[in-house]
């Protein structure tokens, strides 16, 4: 199965349409992988459907990087008994 | 000008502070007043102090189908009569918009005048406008008025050049005459001092408005001549210090303390060529002239005259207090006057179908957050108009999520967050980026898309 990290790449990969083997967990989802506005509500909605979790709007929006939303989703799927891993 | 430099230190807070003693919400924003004001007048410092305002009997009057008309086409019998019940509803039991004026001259008139009162409301009170003719003064007899404007136009360039006076002496006789006639008639005056604001103020004005307080000394209080400063052309300037006959704190001042005009007897009637309308017609309040003069949402001869709703929300401002106004009748009143072919335009404040509709998608989210972060004041309550939003390309996803509450009625921890309008959004930014698209997309073309891409909200809030 696949790690929450391939999963979180995989949807952002499809979702911004970028290569997965170039995203990186530092990479920005604005500065380094160009996502806008609307493309950043996309990610979170694609995050949720792809974990099968609900998150806060705001504070799932301030994530910036790769590596902090796999934290934050990890986080999320803990709290909400999603067995992610 | 001297150096007044002061240091001002952060004042920290953990709390907003967001001055609600000033901004309610449920009222317009409050007018307040820390202290009197310095004019000075033939050399002289005169202190007027606005913190009265609210307590003095200030009110509204309308010329809605006087002036109003002379910039449109004539309204029918039935529009007026129903615009008239409309503004009764705004004005109150307590007589808000204390009077408007009917033109005598046509059947048609003085059909309209009939059929108004016959409705029966207080308030406003039906007054008529003659020209400073004594034939006309017939017509105010025959309508049973009790008080009627008349035209006694004030400046050199009306009195030599439009009336052909001879003198300024015969054009104030043949003014005192018509007012002597209403007088022995058991009717009221309203002299209008038409373009005063371009007027020799010392030279004709005053003496003239000193022997109509002469003339009022002999008759009884109610039939003493009122008068209204007729800012013709939108001349008047409301700044300190500005010089006669523009000066409107001067021009108050001289008739009102000078020539002894007591301020419940003084009307300002603005225009709007310099867009000064609003404010001088305010302006004309806190010097002294209880009433101002308005039209429904301006409408008057050229630019229009000082706009009724904005008095009306100026007058709760200043008071503090509703004071018995309906305010919901503007939306109505704006409804109606856009059915039957008046142009209101789009941004036109309090009535016009975006005045509180925002297209920026950062205004969006901050409407998201709180309501009262880009909305003047409770305009659902006090108009039936909640805050809006356009959507465009620069709505953003704030934008289309606070549109689909709007339409689905949510609040509070009902409201669908932008995660789940999502698809909807995407669809909106395709229509711009993808299609190229230019013009704003439609209520309908919205409702049609909320249908097809969220399904389960519309089965739950729209499927009943």
């Amino acid at each position: 199965m696949a790690t929450i990290e391939e999963r979180v790449k995989a949807v952002t990969a499809r979702v911004l349409k970028l290569d997965p083997e170039q995203i990186k967990p530092e990479h920005s989802f604005t500065v380094d992988l160009g996502a806008e506005s609307v493309q950043s509500i996309e990610l979170v909605a694609m995050f949720e459907e792809e974990f099968g979790i609900e998150m806060d709007e705001d504070a799932a929006l301030s994530v910036e990087t790769v590596g902090k939303a796999v934290e934050f989703i990890a986080a999320v799927c803990r709290e909400q008994g999603v067995d992610a891993d | 000008m001297d150096k007044v430099r002061k240091r001002h230190p952060l004042v920290d807070a953990n709390e907003p502070n967001l001055l609600e003693d000033i901004y309610q919400y449920s009222l317009p924003p409050l007018i307040r007043f820390e202290g009197p004001v310095v004019e000075y007048i033939d050399g002289k410092a005169v202190e007027f102090d606005f913190r009265d305002a609210g307590d003095r009997n200030i009110l509204i009057t309308d010329t809605t189908f006087r002036d109003g008309q002379q910039a449109r086409p004539p309204y029918t019998i039935e529009q007026m009569v129903h615009i008239y019940d409309l503004m009764s509803r705004l004005s109150g039991p307590n007589g808000v918009i204390r009077q408007t004026e009917f033109f005598l001259y046509t059947k048609n008139d003085r059909e309209t005048l009939d059929r108004c009162r016959a409705l029966g409301h207080k308030y406003p009170e039906c007054t008529g406008w003659i020209r400073a003719f004594k034939g006309d003064f017939r017509l105010v007899k025959e309508a049973g008025l009790k008080e009627t404007g008349i035209l006694t136009s004030s400046s050199d360039y009306h009195i030599f050049h439009k009336l052909k006076f001879r003198s300024r002496a015969e054009c104030m006789d043949s003014y005192c005459e018509i007012v002597e006639a209403a007088f022995e008639a058991g009717v009221r005056p309203r002299c209008h001092l038409e373009d005063l604001t371009r007027a020799d103020v010392d030279g004709f004005v005053f003496p003239f408005v000193d022997r109509l307080m002469e003339m009022s000394s002999e008759v009884p209080e109610e039939l003493s001549a009122k008068i209204r400063l007729c800012d013709t052309m939108g001349f008047g300037i409301s700044y300190p210090g500005a010089e006669l006959p523009r000066s409107i704190p001067k021009l108050i001042y001289k008739l009102n303390r000078e020539c002894g005009v007591p301020s419940s007897r003084l009307e300002w009637h603005g225009h709007n060529d310099f867009h000064k309308v609003h404010t001088n017609a305010g302006t004309a309040w806190l010097y002294g002239c209880d009433a101002v003069n308005t039209t429904v949402f301006g409408f008057g001869e050229r630019t229009g005259n000082p706009p009724l709703e904005g008095a009306i929300f100026e007058y709760i401002a200043l008071k503090g207090d509703l004071c018995g106004i309906d305010t919901m009748a503007i939306t109505e009143l704006a409804d109606y006057m856009r059915s039957i072919g008046l142009p209101i335009p789009e941004n036109y404040p309090f009535a016009g179908r975006s005045f509180n509709t925002t297209r920026a998608g950062i205004h969006a989210d901050g409407l998201r957050r709180d309501e009262q972060i880009y909305n003047i004041f409770d305009t659902e309550k006090l108009l039936g108009r909640p805050p809006r939003v356009a959507i465009t390309d620069k709505s953003g996803a704030d934008g289309v999520a606070h549109w689909v509450n709007e339409f689905f009625g949510l609040k509070g921890e009902d409201r669908i967050n932008k995660i789940k309008i999502h698809k909807l959004a995407r669809w909106v930014i395709d229509q711009y980026d993808e299609y190229g698209r230019l013009t704003a997309i439609s209520d309908q073309e919205l409702e049609a898309k909320v249908k097809e891409l969220l399904p389960d909200y519309w089965e739950k809030y729209k499927s009943h």
